[in-house]
């Protein structure tokens, strides 16, 4: 099967972008997906995926009343990026329930990109199911260079500021009376965060995005002991999911975004098994080691 | 570093925590802060690293109102609880290694020597032990080479070597002028170690005690 499928890769031009998109986005995804885990900005993922959508069905929108050709992806990345700022202007409203500003984004998002799909003339159903879902195989040779050049500024991007990056993911206190720009560095990873969703979207669609970004974040902490450790066993995941998920989809016609997230999650629930018999072994031999030492001093003890 | 705090106010809501706090440090003072817990000692700290917003005027590192500081330089903080992402695995090495914005070198491996820390190097931080964790966090403090050090309870579920460890380590950096300003509850920890007292109440009252008035005034302990 695999043998099989990377012949056609190397045949055909929509096998080998997609699958070109899908490995560069297998490697990038656990990097943002950590920085989104430390820095508790799960929620948010899903909140600029909706709203990025509605920039999507938007720029769809106006391509269709202005005569100009543009890609409606770029649209979608305005609406990532402003999304950050709505969520942040937001949250300042509300001192005690700062993630309601997160749901009123994504019910905006959503209440848009319904209005949108609805005035737009000649938005296929499947045109909606795949950015719900995902349509790999509609990647083209601009959404591969988009990629490659997000994957390039990206490990520019840690090569300068992983220090830093990780000072600020950890602890924003320390970071700030280091003399970190916490800001300036605060605002490159939202706009990063944003740009990775509006580009993702493609692939996996607005639904499963999280799956993407988080869940071989999730599976790779409950395994290792180090930062390093969990970011290379978070790549061995997503990579595992995203290789296994293309050749399983494109073999059995399956969504591609549907079921990479059926892999990652499989992989979860394997570990979280795998953890739960280490706890009860550990738990086990902690209480027989406990009664050893007691009966050892009750038979030490003079009667 | 001097410090200088000039009639500080500070209020969560409408409830008043500091009232037109005042005190001076000259380099290498070592200041304690004592007072019951909900007295303001750490919304002070908070003040004073930037936390929370403080009115213009009225914090000065060597003369310069902390408001207009671009960055922050040379502070060293010891949380008291540790504003840390729990969980995510990261070791003592890779925490203090990122932390350290140079590239190693002596002066990193001797504040790994001289806390002890190599035993733990590679662990992860999350499995640490209170003491542990507090020496972790004291030698990321002294890494970018402080001139103020400010401490939030350090001795607080920590074991006595390790309050005695602090206690060494404390006092070569007072010996070596860096300006030290430790919260605590810990009287004869403070004691051996302090020049002056600031007195926290729950009204936002205050008072700035030498260590001689401080002893001979048994009604503010």
């Amino acid at each position: 099967m695999f043998l099989n499928i990377f012949r056609e890769i190397i045949e055909f031009d929509t096998l080998r972008y997609a699958f070109i998109a899908a490995f560069v986005i297998g490697i990038i995804s656990p990097l943002i997906g950590s920085v989104v885990v430390i820095r508790r900005l799960s929620n948010i993922a899903d909140t600029l995926s909706h709203f990025s959508l509605a920039g999507v069905v938007i720029g769809v929108f106006i391509s269709k009343i202005i005569p100009l050709s543009f890609n409606p992806i770029l649209m979608g990345i305005a609406f990532s990026i402003g999304g950050t700022f709505l969520v942040e202007k937001i949250r300042n409203f509300y001192k005690n329930y700062k993630e309601l500003s997160m749901a009123i984004i994504i019910s905006l998002g959503v209440a848009l990109t319904g209005l949108f799909i609805s005035i737009t003339e000649g938005i296929s159903t499947s045109f909606t199911t795949s950015l719900l879902f995902g349509s790999i195989m509609s990647v083209g040779k601009f959404d591969v260079i988009l990629i490659l050049f997000f994957a390039a500024t990206i490990f520019v991007f840690i090569g300068f500021y992983y220090k830093q990056v990780i000072t600020l993911c950890f602890d924003e206190t320390y970071a700030r009376i280091s003399g970190i720009n916490v800001k300036a560095l605060q605002l490159l990873i939202t706009i990063i965060l944003a740009l990775a969703i509006s580009i993702f979207i493609e692939l996996v669609g607005v639904l499963l995005i999280s799956a993407l970004l988080i869940v071989p974040v999730a599976s790779s902490i409950l395994i290792s002991r180090s930062f390093k450790g969990s970011i290379i066993i978070s790549l061995v995941f997503s990579e595992f999911s995203i290789l296994l998920g293309f050749a399983t989809s494109h073999y059995l016609s399956l969504p591609l975004g549907s079921t990479i997230a059926i892999i990652n999650m499989i992989v979860l629930f394997i570990i979280f098994f795998i953890v739960k018999i280490n706890t009860i072994k550990f738990k086990k031999e902690k209480k027989e080691k406990k009664e050893k030492k007691e009966n050892k001093n009750k038979a030490s003890k003079p009667d | 570093m001097r410090i200088n705090v000039n009639n500080l106010t500070f209020a969560y809501s409408q409830r008043p925590v500091l009232k037109k706090l005042n005190f001076k440090l000259e380099s290498g003072d070592f200041l304690s802060v004592v007072g019951k817990n909900g007295t303001g000692k750490s919304t002070l700290i908070k003040c004073l690293l930037k936390i929370v917003t403080v009115p213009n005027n009225t914090i000065y590192f060597d003369d310069i109102d902390i408001n207009k500081l671009k960055k922050f330089f040379n502070v060293g903080y010891v949380p008291q609880k540790l504003d840390f992402a729990y969980e995510f695995p990261i070791t003592v090495c890779e925490l203090l290694s990122c932390a350290y914005l140079k590239r190693k070198d002596a002066h990193f491996t001797s504040i790994i020597n001289g806390l002890d820390l190599n035993p733990i190097y590679h662990q992860n931080i999350n499995n640490l032990s209170g003491g542990q964790l507090q020496r972790v966090f004291i030698a990321r403090a002294l890494l970018n080479y402080p001139k103020i050090l400010i401490l939030d309870e350090p001795t607080v579920s920590i074991d006595a070597e390790s309050i005695t460890a602090l206690f060494n380590i404390l006092k070569i950096l007072h010996s070596q002028k860096v300006t030290i300003i430790l919260s605590t509850h810990d009287m004869e920890f403070a004691n051996n170690l302090t020049d002056y007292y600031l007195v926290l109440n729950e009204k936002g009252e205050y008072k700035n005690l030498t260590k001689e008035e401080f002893c001979n005034v048994s009604e503010y302990i």
